[in-house]
């Protein structure tokens, strides 16, 4: 009997040990190091000539699939430079990221979604941009601000997107539109006469809420001069009575039915645009695609860039992927003449060409199809009036805040003052991460 | 309790041979020794496995849970701070937590009855049958062993508000359905009565076993005395199936204790937060990076479970040897003093 329990009561004592153990090595090896990745300056510049060495890439997307083949011009111009991408997926992207940094493992130059740049230059994973590698001025002002954390520029942007105004054009003409709405008050006409006078069921299809909706409401708040953050990005100024008013006015589409607060299934968006259940609503660059699929005619519908509080153009989301060089890396001066080239704006034209992405680089828009196509020109026109979210580590958290937030307003479970201040509160006590 | 005493008595048997032969010579048995140092070594690559993969991680995050490590410290994981229990005051504190708390136990208060209930109704109706067993068994059973991300995903277009199968069906008795997975107030039942659906099948298996172990002659001497149906389920089925239910009561609840993907796929959590379970919570709070809140908050979850187990160990499982025990006692003694 005695034998037999001892083992018994042994155990929970070993791992108690064990665990006791483990506790007085975390706490002995406690206390952070001040400061962190971000705040300092930029990298020194890269030497003159021509790039050398492997240069190990990853990308995700089709732009992982196409890239490979696509340096070929740049290998041609560097032959002793040896380029090797890497296609990894999205979903799988940030974790791998996340991983290799901490692991000390990583390739040389990364694709980074807009998003995750405040969290992985805070961690160190990444480098300042060197002084000199690229002109701030050639970019879409936006695009660059997200690779901007605590002032320092941690890469540069590749390819952009924004969203912008789709609706039905036929339906619009039926309700006496020939012109797209251009003013807050006329949006909110427009999308009355699509359900009054064509017959739609919404006039507008905005997300009430859940993942991502922050995107669709905050270029109302941007377009009445809201902001999420002040000037350095130290702190969060979301209560502000212009950011109030824009719910109220996002709100008001829900309260008088022009939209609907059902969460949509993936392609309920596209089938309702083609039947008519919805009269427009507000995306990105790959929508025009996904419409067409759905069966709407490329001359029923059109795009317009958002329209403004008053007559001043509106101001939308941007967001895409920047280029941006490891800490630990081994050849990183190899590695930002790689991004250096990929920016020169006939690469990023004959990119555009390849897979479609709306080049960052401004210049890039001014020949070939980019400045043609008219419906592309809207993007182009719109990339000029839009901003990123501020490049902080918190900010998936704080966007979580601000759509469930958004959620609570226009289900009618709390009013748009006090859902602002909630963001507010909330966004304070999560902090920039910074 | 029962389970160490039945271990340990074999072992008692063996005591008095070995102990008494070896004990006044201090001589070990060379072939023990090899023995043990075999076994030792066959049991090694598992060991450190474990120690590697299970236990260490389990520590670390234990550990994790009393710091305020985030993603951006995953470069130097020990220069974190040390914050006590900061993460589990701010748990208790977060609304969003309390929210989140309060869904689950409504999973879990709902889910268990209404499954088990499902599951042993199924099984006392398979037990009468005699055709076509087989066929119903298999055909309860299937749900499980569908994947749970497929079968929401039929689920939430069964529930659609316009077109969906339960709507269409509603609307032939001219009912007007509601919009099942919009509504905060329908969508966490709506997510318990698939997930009831889609789990009773194991429950269901595990019962009928237990129902076939109850001799029938019991039920037949019951029927001789007049006993109804009801009263044979009532006064027969139900304690002696009692171990059995206890079982499945207990996995059904930690089940739902950790419900996550039927709201994952079908609701987002939402609407307003309506369906989020601690396990989502803690998930969103991993992929917002704050490592020591989201750890914080799975013990939480554990403790919970560790909770849970206790309770229904308690309520169901004791009651039926120590009253007995007792009234056994009564009795004897009650004899006792009769005879003298």
């Amino acid at each position: 009997m005695n034998r037999s329990r001892k083992p018994a009561i042994r155990r929970p004592l070993v791992a108690m040990t064990t665990a006791a153990l483990a506790l007085t090595m975390t706490l002995g090896a406690c206390g952070r190091d001040e400061g962190g990745g971000a705040a300092e300056g930029q990298g020194e510049a890269i030497s003159e000539g021509k790039a050398s060495g492997s240069i190990e890439v990853w990308a995700m997307g089709t732009e992982g699939d196409v890239l490979g083949d696509f340096v070929s011009d740049f290998s041609d111009a560097n032959p002793d430079a040896d380029v090797k991408v890497t296609a990894i997926p999205w979903e799988a992207a940030h974790d791998k990221i996340a991983n290799a940094i901490a692991s000390g493992e990583t390739p040389d130059v990364t694709l980074v979604g807009t998003t995750w740049m405040g969290e992985f230059a805070e961690s160190g994973g990444i480098d300042p941009t060197p002084e000199g590698l690229v002109d701030e001025a050639d970019f879409f002002e936006g695009a660059w601000d997200s690779t901007e954390v605590g002032g320092t520029s941690y890469g540069v942007p590749w390819y952009v997107e924004t969203r912008v105004l789709y609706y039905r054009t036929d339906l619009a003409e039926k309700a006496g539109w020939d012109e797209p709405p251009a003013s807050w008050d006329e949006l909110k006409q427009f999308a009355t006469d699509l359900q009054d006078k064509a017959g739609v069921e919404y006039g507008i299809s905005l997300p009430a809420g859940g993942g991502g909706s922050w995107q669709t409401f905050m270029p109302f708040a941007w377009s009445n001069g809201a902001s999420l953050t002040n000037e350095d990005g130290t702190e969060y100024t979301i209560d502000s009575p212009e950011m109030t008013e824009a719910l109220e006015y996002y709100k008001s589409f829900f309260d008088d039915g022009q939209s609907s607060t059902a969460l949509l299934d993936a392609g309920e968006l596209e089938s309702g645009f083609a039947d008519g259940t919805f009269g427009s609503f507000i995306s990105g660059p790959w929508h025009t695609g996904l419409v067409e699929d759905a069966g709407v005619k490329e001359d029923q519908y059109a795009v317009v860039p958002l329209p403004g509080k008053d007559s001043a153009p509106g101001t939308s989301f941007t967001g895409g992927g920047d280029l941006a060089v490891f800490s630990d890396s081994d050849n990183k001066d190899g590695a930002w003449k790689f991004v250096q080239w990929l920016s020169e704006p006939e690469t990023q034209q004959a990119f555009y060409d390849e897979v479609g992405d709306l080049p960052a680089v401004k210049s890039a828009w001014d020949t070939g199809e980019l400045a043609d196509d008219p419906q592309l020109q809207i993007f182009g026109q719109q990339l000029e009036s839009a901003l990123a979210p501020p490049a902080v580590p918190t900010w998936e958290e704080v966007a979580a805040a601000v759509d469930s937030e958004i959620e609570k307003a226009t289900k009618g479970d709390s009013d748009p003052a006090d859902a602002v201040s909630a963001m507010q509160k909330q966004a304070a006590s999560i902090g920039t991460g910074l | 309790m029962t389970a160490t005493t039945e271990v340990s008595s074999p072992d008692r048997g063996h005591k008095p041979r070995s102990g008494g032969g070896s004990s006044p010579s201090r001589h070990v048995d060379p072939t023990r020794r090899q023995q043990a140092l075999a076994a030792w070594m066959l049991a090694l690559p598992f060991t450190l496995l474990f120690l590697a993969f299970t236990l260490g991680p389990v520590l670390a995050s234990f550990g994790m849970s009393f710091t305020d490590m985030r993603r951006a410290d995953i470069r130097s994981p020990f220069a974190v701070q040390f914050v006590g229990l900061d993460n589990y005051v701010k748990l208790i504190e977060d609304p969003v937590f309390r929210k989140v708390t309060v869904n689950t136990l409504l999973y879990l208060v709902l889910g268990v009855p209404l499954t088990m209930a499902l599951a042993l109704g199924v099984a006392v109706l398979l037990n009468r049958i005699v055709r076509f067993k087989g066929f119903f068994r298999v055909g309860y059973y299937l749900p499980v062993v569908t994947s749970i991300v497929a079968v929401s995903v039929v689920w939430k277009y069964l529930y659609r508000d316009n077109g969906g199968v339960f709507n269409t069906m509603l609307s032939w008795v001219g009912l007007d359905g509601p919009a099942w997975l919009d509504s905060t107030t329908l969508a966490l039942p709506s997510l318990i009565v698939m997930a009831a659906w889609r789990n009773f099948g194991t429950l269901m298996i595990i019962f009928l076993a237990g129902l076939q172990t109850i001799p029938k002659e019991m039920n037949e001497a019951a029927e001789v005395d007049g006993a109804t149906g009801w009263g044979r389920f009532r006064y027969i089925t139900l304690p002696m199936l009692r171990p059995v239910l206890l079982f499945g009561a207990v996995i059904t609840g930690i089940g739902y204790l950790q419900f996550f993907e039927e709201a994952f796929v079908m609701t987002k959590g939402g609407p307003l937060d309506s369906t989020r379970s601690v396990t989502y919570f803690t998930f969103d709070q991993f992929g917002f990076g704050n490592f020591g809140y989201a750890a914080a908050a799975s013990y939480l979850l554990f403790l919970a479970v560790v909770l849970l187990t206790f309770v229904q160990f308690r309520l169901l499982g004791e009651r039926d040897d120590k009253p007995s025990k007792r009234q056994a006692k009564k009795a004897e003694q009650a004899r006792k003093e009769a005879l003298s």
